[in-house]
C-alpha cells in the first residue's frame, strides 16, 4: 500500500512539474492580457491612440469639393499620403484615411485632429489570443490549456503531504480559495 | 534547441499578425450572398429591410476602439453610413482597417433606445472617442437601423 502511494505521488508531482513547465508561457499570456482586458474602460489595452489638432487655414466647405483638398490638409499637418479614401459624416466635417491614421477636418472652425492609432504589439497578440480571435485550432489549443490548469490545479492539492499538505494548511488555503468567488457572488446576488 | 524554440515562437507572432493584417482578411463567416445591396437603399426603406440578410460594401470610417464589436462603413451617398455591429468577441474588428473597404454580409435590425438608453449610448460613445460628452445632442428615444453583421472581409 505504502510502495503504491509513493508511486502515485511520484507521478502526481511528475506531472505537475511538466505541465507547470509546458504551461508556464501561456499562463503568462493570459494573465497579462486578462489585467489588461479588465481594466478595458480605462484603456485601450489594443492601441494607443494620441489626438493633436492643427489649423487648416485653408478649410472652408467650398474649398471640400476640391479633390486636391485633401492633400492640402496632409500638408497642413507635415504629412503626405497616401490617402485611403475621405468620408464626409455631414455637411461641416470631412475625413481623411491614412494607414493607422485619421484626420477629421472642421471646415466650419479650420481646425483638424489627427488621430494616429499605434498598436500595442505585445498586448494586441496577448488578447488576441486570450480572447480567442483566431478561432479554427486556436480553439482546441485553449481548450486544451484550460484542461491543462485543472489538472495543475488538482495535482497541486497533493504535492505536499503533512501539515503542510492538504490535510493541513493546504485544506484552509483551498477552503479560502473556494469561499472567496462564492462569496462574492452572495454579495452581487 | 533553444535556438529553435525561440524561431518557432517569433514565427507564431508573424502568423499572428498575418491573420490579422492581411489584405482581403475574412472576419466570421464567410460570405454568401453575391448581389450587394447598396447602403443608400436600406437607408431608405428601413422596415423593408428588417430582418433581411444583405451584402453591402464601403469604406470603413469607425471603429469600436475597445473591443473591436462595431464598425460604420460609408454609404454610397454623401453623409451616409451604417453600422455593422457583432457580438462581443465573436468578430473583432482592428482599429486599422479605418478607410478600407468592407464587404459585410448581415441581416438588418433596428435599435430602439428610450431617450436615458440613447443618453448613455451618447456618453459612452464620447468616452470611447475621448471626447467631452454634450448630453444636449440626445433629444429624445432613438431608433437606429443598423446591420447584425455575421462575416466580413475587409481589403485595402
Amino acid at each position: 500500500m505504502g510502495r503504491r502511494a509513493a508511486r502515485w505521488r511520484r507521478w502526481n508531482r511528475a506531472i505537475h512539474r511538466d505541465l507547470g513547465y509546458v504551461c508556464v508561457g501561456l499562463t503568462l499570456v493570459y494573465a497579462v492580457s486578462g489585467v489588461a482586458v479588465n481594466h478595458i474602460r480605462d484603456w485601450n489595452p489594443n492601441y494607443r491612440v494620441t489626438v493633436d489638432t492643427f489649423p487648416v487655414p485653408e478649410a472652408s466647405r467650398s474649398a471640400v469639393t476640391d479633390s486636391a483638398f485633401p492633400l492640402a490638409v496632409l500638408r497642413a499637418a507635415g504629412l503626405d499620403g497616401p490617402v485611403r479614401g475621405t468620408f464626409r459624416p455631414d455637411s461641416a466635417t470631412l475625413e481623411v484615411f491614412l494607414p493607422a491614421l485619421t484626420v477629421r477636418v472642421d471646415l466650419d472652425a479650420q481646425v483638424a485632429t489627427l488621430a494616429r492609432v499605434q498598436e500595442r504589439p505585445l498586448l494586441r497578440r496577448a488578447n488576441l489570443l486570450h480572447l480567442n480571435e483566431p478561432r479554427g485550432f486556436w480553439t482546441y489549443i485553449a481548450d486544451v490549456f484550460a484542461l491543462a490548469l485543472i489538472l495543475l490545479a488538482v495535482t497541486g492539492l497533493f504535492m505536499m503531504k503533512g501539515k503542510y499538505g492538504i490535510t493541513g494548511r493546504g485544506a484552509w488555503l483551498t477552503g479560502l480559495g473556494i469561499l472567496l468567488p462564492v462569496v462574492i457572488l452572495l454579495v452581487l446576488a | 534547441m533553444r535556438l529553435r524554440a525561440i524561431l518557432a515562437a517569433l514565427l507564431f507572432t508573424g502568423a499572428c499578425q498575418g491573420a490579422s493584417e492581411e489584405p482581403g482578411t475574412l472576419y466570421g463567416e464567410p460570405l454568401t450572398l453575391d448581389e450587394v445591396t447598396p447602403v443608400s437603399a436600406i437607408l431608405d426603406d428601413p422596415d423593408g429591410y428588417l430582418g433581411q440578410r444583405v451584402l453591402v460594401e464601403g469604406m470603413v470610417v469607425a471603429v469600436c476602439e475597445m473591443r473591436g464589436c462595431w464598425m460604420d462603413i460609408a454609404g454610397d451617398r454623401e453623409f451616409e453610413k451604417i453600422q455593422i455591429k457583432v457580438d462581443d468577441g465573436v468578430i473583432v474588428f482592428p482599429m486599422t482597417a479605418q478607410g478600407k473597404t468592407a464587404l459585410v454580409e448581415g441581416v438588418v435590425e433596428v435599435l430602439e433606445l428610450t431617450y436615458e438608453e440613447a443618453l448613455e449610448a451618447a456618453r459612452h460613445r464620447a468616452e470611447e472617442h475621448g471626447e467631452e460628452f454634450d448630453p444636449t445632442t440626445v433629444t429624445g428615444p432613438e431608433t437606429t437601423y443598423r446591420i447584425r453583421g455575421h462575416g466580413a472581409v475587409i481589403t485595402d
